[in-house]
């Protein structure tokens, strides 16, 4: 029998080692040495400038954000990035934004908020700069409707690097087995869903990121654009929250909860993929952005099995139950540095090279890059983008997505009846309108 | 010690508690009279964010469960704290090292001790606490979606990372108890449950106390590990103060810091109110010194 006390020594170098790798691994600051390198041809500077850069983590941001980093850093150019969560992004953002000066230089912005931001006049319009290096950095094979996304007012003020768009991740194996077709309408879903419970082997086979703090307002947002249907009549300015389909949204997606795991309301995208990896989901639906990470097999053993599709349509009409976000690169109106070297280094991010290299994780802003022989989820992503509900660009979006969150989660955990959620939500609405009233 | 040297010696510390504690102090107090967003000058608003505050009944489950909370742990480290204290002082040469391996957790940060606590739990990623539950009782515990069980997990992990503070200080205590009260209560033929009650323990009283103050300051402000370990809080009624002055004042770059100020000083207000009895037992104390 081992001595207690070499057992005792043995079990505190061991933790001591691993806290130490552990701590060795963590806050790295250097963006990824693989990223790609591409022509970044800035002039250079007078004087040394430093360029702070403020972008989330995620598989499909981090190529654009390492290729410019990477690329645009040089002599008298030094570019820093500090990796940072989608939350605090957020925060950061509007913190930076705020005043006569920030701390950063390019933010990361994406659809939901350019409205926002744009019409408080915080975001630098970018239509002049585009029209100066559109040759040198082929701006115009940008999708349109991305650079519409990013645009308030008729003015550009991001420059768009890689859509996100709802697409169906499925089991082939299972619905195969079972003799299915992957569901193209939630009464499908629900459907084949029920054959997946009844076969016995997954008990929860549908998997949605229904975060009751982040996720779950996106997802009734979705519910919602696919039975056609705005948060806000824009041109009477008044919330629909008051129509039957802002009920039938809630009722549909209430509807999939026995297929999905009790706790579902606590799982965001990253648990949903963790689902899928374990086999303990056979259906899923998140942002394109997610699915590149299920086809790697060092993930899942079921990642040959995966495939994917649009999103169904919540009621059978041709909107799915989507949401398109399109992310780009923005120039705050506060910066200190020259705004035309600024947009250099975005253009450099989002060039064909950088592009080219960020698929199979994204799906770049640039026309013909995505092919089904370049990305495994490229045709779902392509059917899916075509199908989405339209975007909503207006100031007060964002703030009644938000505010309205809490109400969302309520209805849909049950704590909150159907039509007393929808008046609650129809009330912060209005309260928001009113302030943007002419 | 000459006036200069008092000086010297007192002006860093004067300075550096100025420039950290008074000032945002001050501003705390400030903003919570005034409308105030990120960068802008704040418009006085009077009592209003108080008002915005107190009639929120989110505020007012907010302090019911971060009370509950700090009741609790600060109770289940003072007695665990105490009966781990008087079994690794009991130790020989693995002292050491059994104390360097109890002390990891504290010095886990909260968000990731609480990541790594939350997976024991949930299937999803092994849930070997899940699992075993379930083994034994048959039932499948909503950790994450039921009120009281979330509330025990949250509990737990608290527990987890504050009891080696609790158990270390408690050590000093122990190890300034004197022998020759020790050596008489043997004598007298007290048990070793005596000893502890009438003995060592009255002895320790000040310890005691100053983990209770610590402890109850330090739960009182719970936030990080609620991200991990509630992701659902505000359904279940399990969002602390500080977490609620979060959601409301800053979440999905919200600006409220008028309202943030205000919550602060009410909750500034119930940590002087709860540690007041400790607070004046050990005023007393050092009076009858």
């Amino acid at each position: 029998m081992p001595n207690p006390t070499t057992v005792l020594r043995a079990t505190a170098v061991a933790l001591a080692v691993a806290l130490a790798v552990t701590a060795c691994g963590a806050g790295s600051r250097t963006a990824a040495q693989s990223a790609t390198q591409v022509a970044c041809d800035i002039p250079a500077p007078p004087q040394p400038v430093t360029v702070n850069v403020l972008a989330y983590n995620s598989s499909a941001i981090d190529p654009f954000t390492n290729t410019m980093v990477k690329s645009c850093t040089k002599s008298g150019v030094t570019l820093n990035h500090e990796p940072i969560d989608f939350g605090g992004q957020v925060q950061k953002t509007t913190a930076t934004l705020a005043g006569d000066s920030g701390t950063y230089d390019i933010v990361e912005t994406y659809s939901y908020v350019v409205p926002q931001y744009a019409s408080q006049q915080k975001l630098q319009p970018l239509d002049d700069l585009v029209a100066e290096f559109d040759q040198e950095y082929a701006l115009s094979d940008i999708n349109a409707d991305m650079r519409k996304a990013l645009s308030y007012d008729g003015k550009l003020y991001g420059l768009p690097m890689q859509a996100q768009m709802y697409v169906m991740a499925y089991r082939k194996d299972v619905l195969d087995a079972l003799g299915v077709a992957p569901p193209t309408t939630f009464a499908e879903l629900r459907d084949v869903a029920a054959k997946i419970q009844q076969a016995g082997e997954i008990e929860y086979p549908v998997a949605l990121p229904l975060l009751a703090s982040a996720d779950i307002s996106t997802a009734y947002d979705a519910a919602l654009g696919s039975l056609g249907v705005d948060y806000v009549d824009a041109t009477a300015m008044r919330p629909n929250f008051d129509r039957p389909e802002a009920a039938k949204a809630f009722e549909e997606l209430r509807s999939l909860l026995p297929f999905m795991d009790p706790e579902v309301t606590t799982f965001d995208q990253p648990r949903v993929q963790q689902q899928m990896y374990n086999g303990s989901a056979a259906i899923a639906i998140m942002f394109s952005g997610r699915m590149n990470d299920l086809s790697q097999p060092t993930n899942s053993r079921f990642a040959t099995q995966f495939a994917f599709a649009p999103p169904p349509s919540v009621a059978g009409g041709d909107t799915l139950y989507n949401v398109l976000s399109v992310d780009g690169w923005s120039i705050p109106t506060n910066t200190k540095v020259d705004k035309a070297l600024l947009f250099e280094m975005i253009a450099s991010a989002v060039s064909v090279d950088a592009s080219r290299a960020s698929v199979p994780a994204a799906f770049p802003a640039r026309e013909g890059i995505v092919t089904p022989e370049s990305s495994p989820y490229a045709a779902a992503a392509q059917q899916s983008i075509g199908k989405a509900p339209p975007a909503e660009p207006y100031p007060w979006t964002a703030r009644i997505g938000n505010d309205t969150r809490s109400v969302v989660a309520d209805v849909i955990t049950g704590a909150v009846p159907v039509a007393e959620g929808t008046a609650r939500m129809q009330e912060i609405a209005t309260e928001i309108l009113a302030e943007y009233q002419p | 010690m000459r006036r200069r040297e008092f000086l010297a010696l007192v002006t860093p510390s004067v300075l550096v508690m100025g420039g950290l504690l008074v000032l945002p102090l001050h501003r705390t107090l400030e903003w919570s009279l005034e409308r105030v967003n990120y960068g802008e000058a704040g418009t006085f608003v009077g009592l209003a964010n108080y008002g915005a505050a107190l009639s929120d009944p989110r505020l007012g489950q907010a302090v019911l469960f971060t009370v509950g909370l700090t009741l609790a742990v600060t109770a289940a480290l003072i007695v665990g704290g105490y009966l781990l204290a008087v079994m690794v002082n009991g130790l020989g040469r693995s002292k050491p090292w059994v104390l360097g391996i109890l002390l990891i957790s504290y010095v886990i940060p909260h968000v990731v001790g609480g990541a790594m606590f939350s997976w024991l739990f949930d299937a999803n990623f092994g849930g070997v606490v899940n699992h075993l539950v379930t083994l034994v009782t048959g039932q499948d515990v909503l950790w994450f979606t039921d009120p009281w069980p979330n509330r025990v997990i949250v509990a737990l992990n608290t527990i987890w990372f504050m009891l080696p503070f609790a158990m270390l200080v408690i050590i000093a205590g122990l190890q300034g108890v004197p022998g020759e009260l020790l050596e008489a209560a043997r004598i007298d033929g007290a048990s070793a449950v005596r000893t502890h009650w009438s003995v060592i323990i009255p002895s320790i009283r000040g310890v005691l106390g100053f983990v209770a103050i610590i402890s109850i300051m330090d739960i009182l402000r719970t936030f990080d590990q609620l991200v991990a370990l509630s992701p659902q809080a505000v359904q279940l009624g399990n969002e602390s103060i500080m977490l609620y002055i979060f959601n409301v004042a800053f979440q999905d770059g919200g600006q409220q810091l008028g309202l943030g100020s205000a919550v602060n000083v009410l909750l500034i207000l119930l940590i002087v109110l709860m540690l007041f009895p400790f607070i004046r037992g050990i005023a007393k104390e050092a009076r009858q010194a």
